[in-house]
């Protein structure tokens, strides 16, 4: 046994160093392969017996533990190394990657919004897209015939039933389920039958409010002025002017100096310096009064802002279609 | 709302820069849209006078003109106006000038007489329609002198985007109030002071009102034997920078004094207007009328008309009509002044869909007290211009007019709701800044006289509103409302799809988002049967085209309209995704049943976007679409199960073998399959495609299996192989579960590594090689029990499947 360990082991140093760099494989499974000769002779260990076993066990493993470190240092000469048999690294190739998918440009700028006001303790909610005259212009203090209509644009189902122009009507639907205090935003789908380079048919808003006792246009300004300083920067420039929406009173139209210019005028602002990015004001107490709410108890505002606007603001968008042709090469930039 | 700087410094001097201007009229909530100069590009243009005009001796139509233009000698021109003749005064372009559109003269030769110089019209000039001659100016102009100057063309036009509530600035008088209240001056109207009375009597006319609830005010005069002509420049002028076309001096005096005093007004032709009478009524049934556009529209009993002895001779407060309107022959003019109800002109406007300057004005409010006024300013410019004279007297009928309303203001509540500080006395300031009357009662309350041209003031809140607006919004603090700290409930069905969109974009899909209006050939394309439910769509009344005129009740046909635009734009690769709602028609009265769905399409390269060198060419195909279900339904820990059932009656856009239906608690939730091939040509697709559809609601419906912690294994596992020759019908799946799915306890995992047809497999036959983990939990497992439950396992495969081991 002894002497068939030794004789391979010099049978193997002699046949090492006789190996070209082809011939080291061959070698490799002839001798020290797992059913190369160590180990079968090794295999036999188990006849010795059994004061000679461990003995006999070291000398195995010390010899193939040698041949090892032979054939390691012989394939190193001849210019393996443990790729030896490859071709070299060459890592200026490209990986192996699964490239990701990206979430909608609306989708990523609607999360934002909503996630500045989740933080703010405004909790999310929806309503159909398909709704009824009464959430979306009756209740909000639009009545048939009013010129107020004028603005929506509304794509209609029959008498009763539209399509949503705004995400407004989840104010009343919250608000005839819900006590006071309530601080809520209803993202959505919204629909005005308008169609150029700056509308499409369909896109998306925000809607916010919140009701409690003695809420004030300040505390909107307030809580305005947060959401603006986190979706753009701190020191984003801010003004509400005023202007009219049926549901709230005072109203308020918010711009932000213009992101593109910085305020000095360009194309995008129209050369004023400033960008249109929501509506807001107080809720009027009309809608109050729709919803059984006091109005010398509570007040509220709220306010709506275009998803679609926001992101072609921050991303520099300039054609308001290619939202809705999902364009690998356009979704893809986000 | 369009005017002009020059305009409103008639009534009130702001003594403020343009831009200042626009500026303060936007914060006080008059939007400027628009600000521009007008006439800039005519700085050139000169006044010249036509001495002499003698004819082209080589052309017929032009003649060879002697003119001055105030520069030293008169010089020869070339001219082919038909009006040209010794003496007029006239507007030159004198070499080295170039025109508004861009051409510039030179001294030429036409047909071989010199020309140094070109007259030109109201039109080449940019200042009016009129081409068929060269332009007449008044006699005593100074030759020589800018023309831009001298007709005081050089004026700024300013446009304002008005809000529905603010009829009162659909006027350049209600624009001067509001600027008024911001430089602290009062502007002046052109009418002041008593007016004549206007009580009926003994007049040449009569004036009826039949429908006073409609018409609480109408208001009439009579002025004979004007001269219908051009209207003089300065008027002409005004309309035209405001976008209205001239028409004669009548017409356009109706319009301008409809723009300065936001009162539409309305002049007859008197000699038209049978038996000398007017009758305001509700049309009757069957009554038709030819509007000023050339219509013949078809009345309503709804719509308030001015008739005439026999018919209708305007459709009240929207238009009049051809038959009565002021014409080069018209002698003598009634001029109409009056106060039209708002909802009554709104629904006729519609109704007939006709939206006129006039029927805007009137059907947000006009103010009822200022008719006489725009009447008497009216009846001022037309005797001006087109001379002639008014008839004594005329009809002013008043009904039941909005009157003055006195409204109380609590100062408290004012600064609760703006969280300001105001006084008393700042209030009635403000608002007596502009024209409304407020005084205060006591430190804590203000009575206010609402003016009746403030249609929109009529509660407490809107002279809140008012405060605010006036005071500046800017002014106003930011503060955070004091509210109690509370967790805002999350909703599940929301978390769903973040996590959906987070799971998808990972494995490589991105987002798409579709309009939720389609077009109905979708269903065709689709090949659905004349009766597939999907067919039950809520239409729209009022598509924006035949292609969004339903809403969806699929979201396969939008992706696969994105799939073949990214093909044809090079995007071959293409994996997208879209979450969003399906309708599902109820009845026209009904909201329809909103489901949200998600929707995958992939097809082309498996890696889309990932290097060839390492991934190859592979094609995605329906184990792709599988293993993304997998994948998504594992990741979303379901307490129930979700099955995969070969589809017995496949949808027909489906490859009938390759249409998967997925099954929780008997309900169909989702689907996935190949596209069949016919269907993507329908699309204009030429490649292979595969989808994934999912009921999200159904999905969120199901709660997810709590997460439990399970020790980890102290002991090995061992995994012993099995090769199966199967028949081709046995599926590998149902192998799989036979040995995993409880068969024995020591049975940790089966996976199949290998499915092998060809060589050593006779034909109609597989081998199915799968790797079978055990593992137990109290000990290291042995051979001889390994082994046992392995020969149980070739043994139930044989009984269940038909299976023989393969030769090693």
């Amino acid at each position: 046994m002894e002497e068939d360990l030794l004789r391979l082991k010099e049978e193997a140093v002699a046949a090492l160093a006789a190996s070209g760099k082809d011939e080291l494989e061959p070698f490799r499974v002839k001798y020290l392969g797992r059913k190369g000769l160590f180990t079968s002779v090794m295999r036999q260990l188990g006849q010795a017996s059994a004061e000679d076993r461990p003995r006999l066990g070291k000398l195995a493993n010390d010899i193939k533990q040698e041949l090892e470190l032979s054939f390691a240092a012989r394939l190193e000469e001849l210019g393996g190394g443990k790729t030896g048999g490859g071709p070299r690294l060459d890592l200026t190739l490209p990986g192996r990657t699964e490239p990701c998918g990206r979430p909608h440009p609306v989708t990523q700028v609607m999360e934002e919004v909503c996630g500045i006001f989740e933080g703010l303790g405004f909790t999310v909610a929806e309503g159909p897209d398909v709704e009824t005259d009464f959430y979306n212009f009756e209740a909000l203090n639009i009545p048939p015939h009013h010129p107020a209509r004028d603005m929506h644009d509304t794509f209609y189902v029959s008498d009763a039933l539209l399509l949503r122009t705004h995400t407004s009507p989840m104010q009343i639907r919250a608000m005839t389920e819900q006590q006071p205090p309530l601080r809520m935003i209803a993202p959505g789908k919204v629909y005005r039958c308008d169609s150029d380079i700056t509308h499409t048919p369909m896109f998306h808003q925000v809607e916010g409010f919140l009701v409690d006792r003695k809420v004030s246009f300040a505390d909107l300004k307030g809580v305005l002025s947060v959401f603006i300083a986190k979706m753009f920067h701190h020191d984003t420039a801010i003004r509400f002017r005023p202007s009219f929406f049926p549901f709230t009173e005072p109203s308020a139209e918010v711009d932000i100096g213009c992101v593109i210019c910085g305020g000095k005028g360009c194309r995008v602002c129209k050369q004023t310096g400033w960008l249109e990015i929501l509506g807001a004001g107080m809720i009027d107490p009309a809608v109050f009064a729709k919803v059984g709410y006091d109005s010398e108890q509570y007040s509220g505002f709220a306010f709506g802002l275009g998803i679609e606007r926001i992101a072609m603001l921050k991303y520099g968008i300039t054609d308001i279609r290619l939202y809705y042709e999902n364009d690998l090469r356009f979704l893809s930039q986000f | 709302m369009k005017f002009t700087l020059n305009w409103l410094k008639q009534y009130i001097d702001s003594g403020l820069t343009p831009a200042a201007l626009a500026d303060r009229l936007t914060m006080a909530g008059l939007e400027v849209d628009a600000v521009e100069t007008l006439c800039h590009d005519i700085d050139d243009i000169v006044v010249a006078r036509v001495m002499s005009v003698a004819p082209h001796p080589n052309a017929d139509k032009l003649t060879v003109c002697q003119v001055t233009a105030g520069d030293g000698d008169s010089r020869q021109v070339v001219c082919g106006a038909p009006n040209v003749r010794a003496g007029l005064v006239t507007a030159i372009a004198l070499p080295g000038v170039t025109m508004p559109g861009g051409f510039k003269i030179k001294p030429a030769k036409l047909r071989g007489e010199k020309s140094d110089g070109m007259l030109c019209s109201a039109k080449e000039l940019g200042i009016g329609d009129a081409h068929a001659g060269i332009i007449e100016l008044p006699d005593d102009l100074p030759i020589g002198s800018p023309l831009a100057e001298v007709l005081s063309l050089k004026d700024i036009m300013v446009e304002v985007d008005l809000t529905p509530n603010r009829a009162d600035c659909a006027s350049v008088l209600g624009i001067g109030r509001e600027v008024g209240g911001f430089v602290g001056k009062r502007m002046t109207p052109p009418v002041s002071g008593p007016l004549p009375e206007l009580v009926g009597g003994d007049l040449p006319f009569t004036v009826e009102v039949q429908a006073g609830d409609d018409c609480p005010r109408y208001a009439a005069r009579l002025i004979r034997g004007v001269k219908i002509g051009p209207s003089p420049w300065w008027l002409k002028r005004l309309l035209l920078a405001v976008g209205l076309r001239p028409i004669n001096n009548v017409v356009d005096v109706t319009n301008l004094v409809m723009l300065e005093y936001g009162q539409p007004l309305h002049a007859f032709d008197f000699g038209k207007l049978a038996g000398g009478r007017i009758v305001v009524r509700k049309a009757r049934a069957g009554e038709r009328i030819v509007t000023l556009d050339d219509v013949e529209r078809e009345l309503d009993p709804e719509t308030l008309v001015i008739c005439d002895a026999d018919k209708p001779a305007a459709v009240a407060g929207v238009m009049g009509g051809r038959d009565s309107q002021v014409d080069d022959a018209t002698v003598d003019i009634l001029l109409e002044s009056a106060y039209f109800e708002p909802v009554g002109i709104r629904r006729a406007a519609r109704r007939l869909n006709m939206n006129s300057d006039s029927s805007y004005r009137f059907e947000r409010g006009v103010d009822p007290q200022g008719i006489p006024f725009a009447l008497e300013r009216a009846v001022r410019l037309i005797l001006e211009t087109a001379g002639g004279a008014v008839v004594d007297g005329g009809f002013d009928l008043c009904g039941d007019l909005p009157q003055p309303q006195e409204l109380t203001l609590r100062v408290h509540r004012a600064n609760d709701l703006l969280g300001m500080t105001f006084t008393a006395e700042a209030i009635c300031a403000l608002l007596n800044g502009i024209e409304i009357p407020a005084v205060n009662r006591d430190a804590g309350t203000v009575v206010v006289t609402v003016p009746t041209f403030r249609v929109d003031l009529d509660r407490e809140i809107d002279l809140i509103e008012e405060i605010a607006r006036l005071h500046g919004y800017n002014e106003i603090p930011s503060t955070l409302p004091t509210v109690p700290m509370r967790f805002p409930e999350t909703d599940g069905a929301r978390s769903l799809r973040k996590r959906l969109t987070t799971q998808l974009t990972g494995m490589g899909c991105s987002e798409a988002i579709n309009y939720s209006f389609v077009t109905p050939r979708h269903f065709d394309l689709l090949g659905l049967a004349a009766d597939d439910p999907a067919r039950k769509v809520v239409p729209l009344l009022n598509p924006l085209s035949e292609e969004q005129s339903v809403m969806r009740s699929h979201l396969l046909p939008g992706l696969l309209e994105n799939l073949r635009r990214n093909i044809n734009h090079q995007q071959t690769d293409v994996r997208l995704f879209e979450i969003g709602k399906v309708f599902h028609h109820q009845d026209l009265h009904t909201q329809p049943v909103e489901v949200m769905e998600l929707a995958v399409v992939m097809s082309g390269r498996r890696h889309p976007g990932a290097s060839r060198l390492h991934h190859g060419e592979a094609l995605v195909d329906i184990y792709d679409a599988k293993g993304l279900v997998d994948s998504v339904l594992a990741d979303l820990r379901l307490a129930g199960t979700v099955c995969a059932e070969l589809d017995t009656a496949a949808p027909p856009y489906v490859v009938a073998e390759a249409s998967v239906r997925l099954v929780a608690a008997g309900k169909t939730v989702g689907r996935f399959g190949q596209f069949e091939t016919a269907m993507l040509k329908r699309f204009g697709i030429k490649q292979d495609a595969f989808f994934v559809a999912l009921d999200l609601d159904a999905l969120a419906g199901m709660l997810a299996a709590p997460k439990v912690f399970a020790p980890l294994p102290k002991f090995p596992a061992v995994q012993w192989d099995i090769a199966l020759v199967v028949d081709e019908g046995v599926g590998g799946g149902e192998m799989l579960a036979a040995i995993a799915d409880g068969f024995d306890p020591l049975i940790r995992h089966a996976e199949i590594f290998d499915v092998y047809r060809g060589k050593n497999i006779e034909s109609g036959r597989k081998s199915v090689a799968i790797a079978v983990t055990y593992r137990a939990e109290d000990r290291t497992l042995d051979d001889e029990t390994v082994g046992g439950v392995h020969h149980r396992i070739i043994e139930m495969m044989q009984n269940r499947f038909g299976a023989r081991l393969r030769d090693a």
